[in-house]
C-alpha cells in the first residue's frame, strides 16, 4: 500500500486533535499495530505542540503536515513558516519540555530542520509493525580525553585550549601551563604522515596534579623524529626537560610518544 | 474520539475526583488546570482518575505535576490513578517515568486513600 496525505491548517491548540486523528485513520488503515498508532499520535501531537507554541510570534501561521506511507512504513512531517525554536524557560516549564524527548523516544527515527527566520520541520519515521529495539551497548569509554584533528593550522589552537582547561583543572601553576603548552605544541603540530591514520592523534588523561599525554599512533620511526624536534639547536637543550618523562612507546604493533607533565 | 471531557465527582467523605475521559492535551490543559488550581484552593483531597482518558500530551503531564506541587505547598492530599488505561495514556506515563515518580496508582480506591492521607501533611 502506497498513500500520501498533506494537511493545512492554522497552528491553534485546538486543530492539533484534527490532524492527531487524521493520521491515526491514515496508520490504522495501513495496518500499524494499535501501540505504533499510539505513538504516532504523540509523536505528532508533541510536533504540532511545537508549533503551537513557539513557531509565530503574532497571530496565526500555517501548521503543514505530510504523511506518507510505503515500504519503509510510516514518515511525518510537521512544517511551520515561523521564527524557528527558540529557547524559553516559560514554555519548558509549562510542557516540561517532554515534548522532544517524548518524539525521540517513540519514532523510529527523527530528524529536525530549520534555522532562526526559516521556519521548522520535524520529520519522524514509524515501520507498521513494532521492531524488536536493537540495543546498541556504549563502547567503553577509559576516563581519558581523546582527540582526533586534521593536520595544519587548527591542531595548534585546539590542543591549546584543551591542555589549557585540563592544567587548570589540575591546578598547574602559570608557568607549567605554560611549560605544558610549549610542549603540547611542539609534539602536536606535526605532518599527517607521521601519523598511521592521517590525522593528528592526541590523548590525555589527567592523574593527580599530573597529565598524561599520549600521541599516536605514529607512523613508524616518527616518535623519535619528534622527540628530536624537541631538541633546541645550538645549545644542546631540550623541551624534554620541561616534562616529568618522555618516552616512545610500542603497543600493539603501534608507536605511541608518551610525556608525562607535573604541575 | 471524545475531546477534552472532564468530570467532576464530589463525595460525601469530602474528595473529589477529576475523572478525564477522551482525548485531552494543549487545548483542554488549561482549562484542566484552572479546574485544578480551583479544587486545590477549596482545600479538600483530589483524585484524578485517567482511566477513561484515551490520550494525553505533554501540556496533560505538566498540568499535572503542577497541580501535585501546588497541593504539597497548600497541604492538600493530591493523588492520581490509572486501572487499565488506554495505550497511548499508558505509554507516555511509562516512558517519562511518571508512572514512578508522580505517582500513578493503580486503582482510584488506592489514590483517594493516598490523596486523603496526605491532606494537612504539607509536603
Amino acid at each position: 500500500m502506497s498513500a500520501d496525505l498533506d494537511l493545512r491548517l492554522p497552528a491553534r491548540a485546538e486543530n492539533v486533535i484534527v490532524i492527531r486523528q487524521a493520521m491515526a485513520g491514515l496508520a490504522e488503515a495501513a495496518g500499524m499495530d494499535a501501540r505504533r498508532v499510539a505513538d504516532l499520535k504523540t509523536v505528532v501531537t508533541e510536533a504540532c505542540n511545537n508549533v503551537v507554541l513557539h513557531a509565530y510570534e503574532d497571530g496565526d501561521g500555517p501548521i503543514e503536515v505530510s504523511a506518507e506511507i510505503g515500504e519503509q512504513g510510516l514518515g511525518v512531517t510537521v512544517r511551520d513558516e515561523g521564527r524557528g525554536f527558540r529557547p524559553s524557560a516559560a514554555d519548558a516549564s509549562a510542557s516540561l519540555g517532554l515534548g522532544l524527548p517524548l518524539i525521540a523516544a517513540l519514532s523510529d527515527s527523527f530528524a529536525i530542520r530549520g534555522g532562526a527566520g526559516q521556519g521548522t520541520s520535524l520529520s519522524a519515521r514509524f515501520a507498521l509493525v513494532p521492531a524488536e529495539p536493537e540495543r546498541s551497548e556504549p563502547q567503553p569509554v577509559g576516563d581519558e580525553l581523546r582527540m582526533q584533528v586534521s593536520p595544519g593550522d587548527l591542531v595548534r589552537p585546539v590542543l591549546a585550549r584543551i591542555l589549557g582547561a585540563l592544567a587548570a583543572r589540575a591546578a598547574f601553576s602559570v608557568d607549567r601551563l605554560s611549560d605544558t603548552m610549549l610542549l603540547g605544541d611542539a609534539v602536536s603540530h606535526r605532518r599527517a604522515d607521521d601519523f598511521r591514520e592521517g590525522r593528528v592523534e592526541v590523548a590525555i588523561s589527567d592523574g593527580d596534579g599530573t597529565l598524561d599525554i599520549r600521541v599516536g599512533p605514529l607512523a613508524e620511526g616518527a616518535g623519535e623524529r619528534i622527540l628530536s624536534g624537541l631538541d633546541i639547536p645550538g645549545d644542546g637543550g631540550s623541551l624534554r626537560a620541561l616534562a616529568r618523562s618522555v618516552e616512545v612507546e610500542r603497543r600493539d604493533d603501534s608507536e605511541y610518544l608518551v610525556l608525562e607533565v607535573a604541575g | 474520539m471524545r475531546s477534552g471531557e472532564v468530570g467532576l465527582e464530589r463525595n460525601d467523605e469530602g474528595y473529589t475526583v477529576v475523572a478525564i475521559n477522551g482525548e485531552h492535551d494543549l487545548s483542554t490543559a488549561p482549562g484542566l488546570r484552572s479546574q485544578l488550581r480551583q479544587l486545590i484552593a477549596d482545600g479538600d483531597p483530589v483524585i484524578v482518575d485517567l482511566t477513561a482518558a484515551t490520550f494525553i500530551d505533554s501540556s496533560i503531564l505538566g498540568t499535572l505535576l503542577q497541580a501535585r506541587k501546588d497541593a504539597g505547598e497548600a497541604g492538600v492530599g493530591f493523588a492520581v490513578a490509572q486501572a487499565e488505561g488506554a495505550e497511548a495514556v499508558s505509554r507516555v506515563l511509562e516512558i517519562t517515568g511518571l508512572r514512578r515518580d508522580l505517582p500513578v496508582h493503580p486503582s482510584r480506591d488506592e489514590a483517594t486513600q493516598q490523596a486523603i492521607r496526605a491532606t494537612g501533611d504539607p509536603g
